[in-house]
């Protein structure tokens, strides 16, 4: 299991750092193209939103992992020991639950978008879409590994 | 079937779900409950997020986390010091101030309290400052940041509305500064009062090392702000160029990145950027839900209903947004209402860019206004004092900050000035 959440943890890791630098590196041709070449290429902008939207899939896993997504105290910290437990596991059970009915139909998702090709750099519109299968899938990795640690306390 | 939507999302925020989740669960029960199909789910968030000027985000983000890799917050801090220092209360104008340069490098006033307020709040401590004025100046101090430019939750108003993000950011430089110097009264008052200490006055040397030591992270601010007004960048690239920009000043200039910290930084920013996209995504499916159940349009008749006084409804539209901004992240809150309540104000001729700044003011003032004011709680857990402290400290200084709010609500051109002069 150890192994696995280290492989998971690895592969977002360079998941992300490659498309962040994927979108930097874009952006900087199509600046460098409108100074200083005679007609700035136009598959930088597209190329530059899809590697973006990669990154922010790989890195939302890491998010959860992580503790990045802000939330209000207010309530919980009235509660008991007890309540809060409970609320915990239940707060673990339904992003299990949103995450996974992402993941389910970012599947269908990407089945809608096989046909289809992006306007400047041609390619399948599923491969864009893809990314959507990895944010949920691995916010749901991470909601399931939260919720077993719950558990196990 | 909109209470769904709202009685889930409120549940789920109040049960310590993030903002971001609650917005997605809420959205899943009414298309469960109106039997939607789900493939809506996925499709709207990834519509949400294929924005090219959302790329700027995470650039700005980056560029801010790099710079401040190369110790900007201590520099900024230094350089304040040195030019307030020898006032009475100098820290605590230090704070204002360090907050007003601040704004160009991190754009969100959560962040601000919390960079600002690790070095500030134990140094004015030291210093014989009470605590809870410490955390007080500091939480007020945070909010002006999101409003001079440039600003993360600017360019998602202007995403959201199809506004110019250079306009928008133009529009906030007055309003900031006019929120910074307000305070910055308040606290040379207060301090007067309480007698707090003053430094030595700091030679014509000190500044110059000081401003040097900052000037590359202020070039930095100056560099994207002109980029964008002048035309030459679009915002993400202005972004990008700061990053660029921001990764060679910290390699060569101040000597503090390296690869290893570098990626270190990128990947924290990116983390960050990803929590915001998530939300992001998820509002878009909300939003798109208000829409179908034409919330926006019951919503602008029934205040319009009420009164189709200008003023009026722009008393009601500012005391909604500090109320929700007590409570709700700011990029929430601003996905949430703003497009539904830019429709509202225009519809009373209030022009839309003048109504950007205001929603974002309200929900700055929000951030410091007790009892729920996330930027309190923030300081106050540096500050190791009570919410109640910080509260009592921090009236003197959200009254001076509504104060700033109705003079801008009332004066567009304090607003419209600038892009006016520069962009029309």
């Amino acid at each position: 299991m150890k192994s696995i959440k280290k492989k998971v943890a690895q592969f977002l890791k360079y998941g992300t750092l490659l498309s962040s630098f994927g979108f930097i590196g874009a952006t900087l041709i199509q600046i460098y193209a409108r100074f200083f070449m005679a007609s700035a290429p136009s598959w930088t902008e597209e190329a530059a939103r899809f590697f973006f939207i990669y990154a922010m899939s790989f890195a939302a896993g890491l998010a959860m992992k992580n503790g990045y997504y802000v939330h209000f105290d207010i309530l919980f910290n009235k509660m008991n020991k007890k309540q809060q437990q409970i609320v915990n596991i239940l707060v673990s059970v339904l992003t299990l639950i949103l995450f996974g009915v992402l993941t389910l139909y970012a599947l269908q998702f990407v089945k809608v978008g096989i046909p289809e090709h992006s306007p400047s750099l041609g390619v399948s519109m599923a491969i864009a879409f893809t990314s959507i299968v990895i944010m949920g899938l691995f916010v749901s990795f991470y909601a399931c590994l939260d919720l077993l640690k719950k558990w196990k306390r | 079937m909109i209470w769904i939507l709202v009685i889930v999302f409120v549940v789920c925020l109040l049960f310590r779900f993030p903002i971001a989740f609650a917005l997605g669960l809420s959205c899943l029960a009414y298309l469960l409950a109106k039997g939607i199909p789900l493939i809506v789910l996925p499709m709207k968030m990834y519509s949400g997020i294929d924005v090219f000027v959302l790329l700027s985000i995470p650039g700005f983000i980056l560029a801010g986390n790099l710079m401040n890799g190369g110790g900007l917050t201590e520099k900024i801090i230094s350089f304040c010091n040195h030019i307030t220092g020898h006032i009475r209360g100098g820290l605590a104008l230090a704070n204002i101030g360090a907050s007003m340069l601040f704004a160009g490098i991190s754009g969100t006033a959560i962040s601000d309290t919390a960079s600002i307020g690790s070095v500030m709040i134990p140094a004015m401590k030291k210093e014989g400052y009470d605590a809870d004025f410490s955390c007080a100046i500091t939480a007020a101090s945070s909010t002006v940041g999101p409003i001079i430019p440039p600003s993360v939750p600017m360019i998602i108003a202007a995403t959201l509305s199809g506004l110019s993000v250079g306009r928008l950011f133009l529009a906030g430089a007055i309003p900031g500064f006019l929120l910074g110097f307000g305070l910055m009264i308040v606290a040379y008052y207060i301090s007067v009062k309480r007698k707090y200490p003053t430094f030595p006055k700091s030679n014509i040397r000190q500044i110059l090392k000081g401003f040097l030591d900052t000037f590359w992270s202020l070039l930095m601010t100056f560099i994207i702000l002109f980029g964008i007004i002048g035309g030459i960048f679009t915002p993400t690239e202005a972004s990008i160029i700061a990053v660029f920009y921001a990764m060679l000043v910290g390699v060569f200039v101040y000597k503090k990145l390296n690869l290893k910290n570098i990626m270190v930084i990128v990947l924290d920013s990116m983390k960050t950027s990803a929590s915001l996209m998530v939300l992001i995504g998820f509002a878009n499916l909300f939003g798109w839900i208000l829409i179908t159940e034409q919330l926006p349009q019951i919503i602008s008749t029934e205040i319009n209903n009420f009164s189709d006084n200008k003023y009026v409804v722009l008393l009601l539209i500012n005391l909604l947004l500090i109320l929700v901004g007590t409570f709700m992240e700011t990029i929430a809150a601003l996905l949430i209402l703003f497009p539904i309540l830019l429709k509202v104000a225009i519809g009373v001729d209030v022009d839309p860019i003048h109504f950007a700044v205001i929603a974002l003011l309200n929900l700055m003032i929000g951030l410091t206004t007790p009892p729920l004011g996330v930027c309190l709680f923030v300081s106050a857990s540096i500050g190791k004092v009570s919410i109640g402290q910080v509260s009592k400290a921090g009236l003197p200084f959200l009254l001076v900050s509504l104060l700033v709010l109705t003079i801008i609500t009332l004066f567009p051109d304090l607003s419209l000035f600038l892009p006016r002069l520069f962009m029309d």
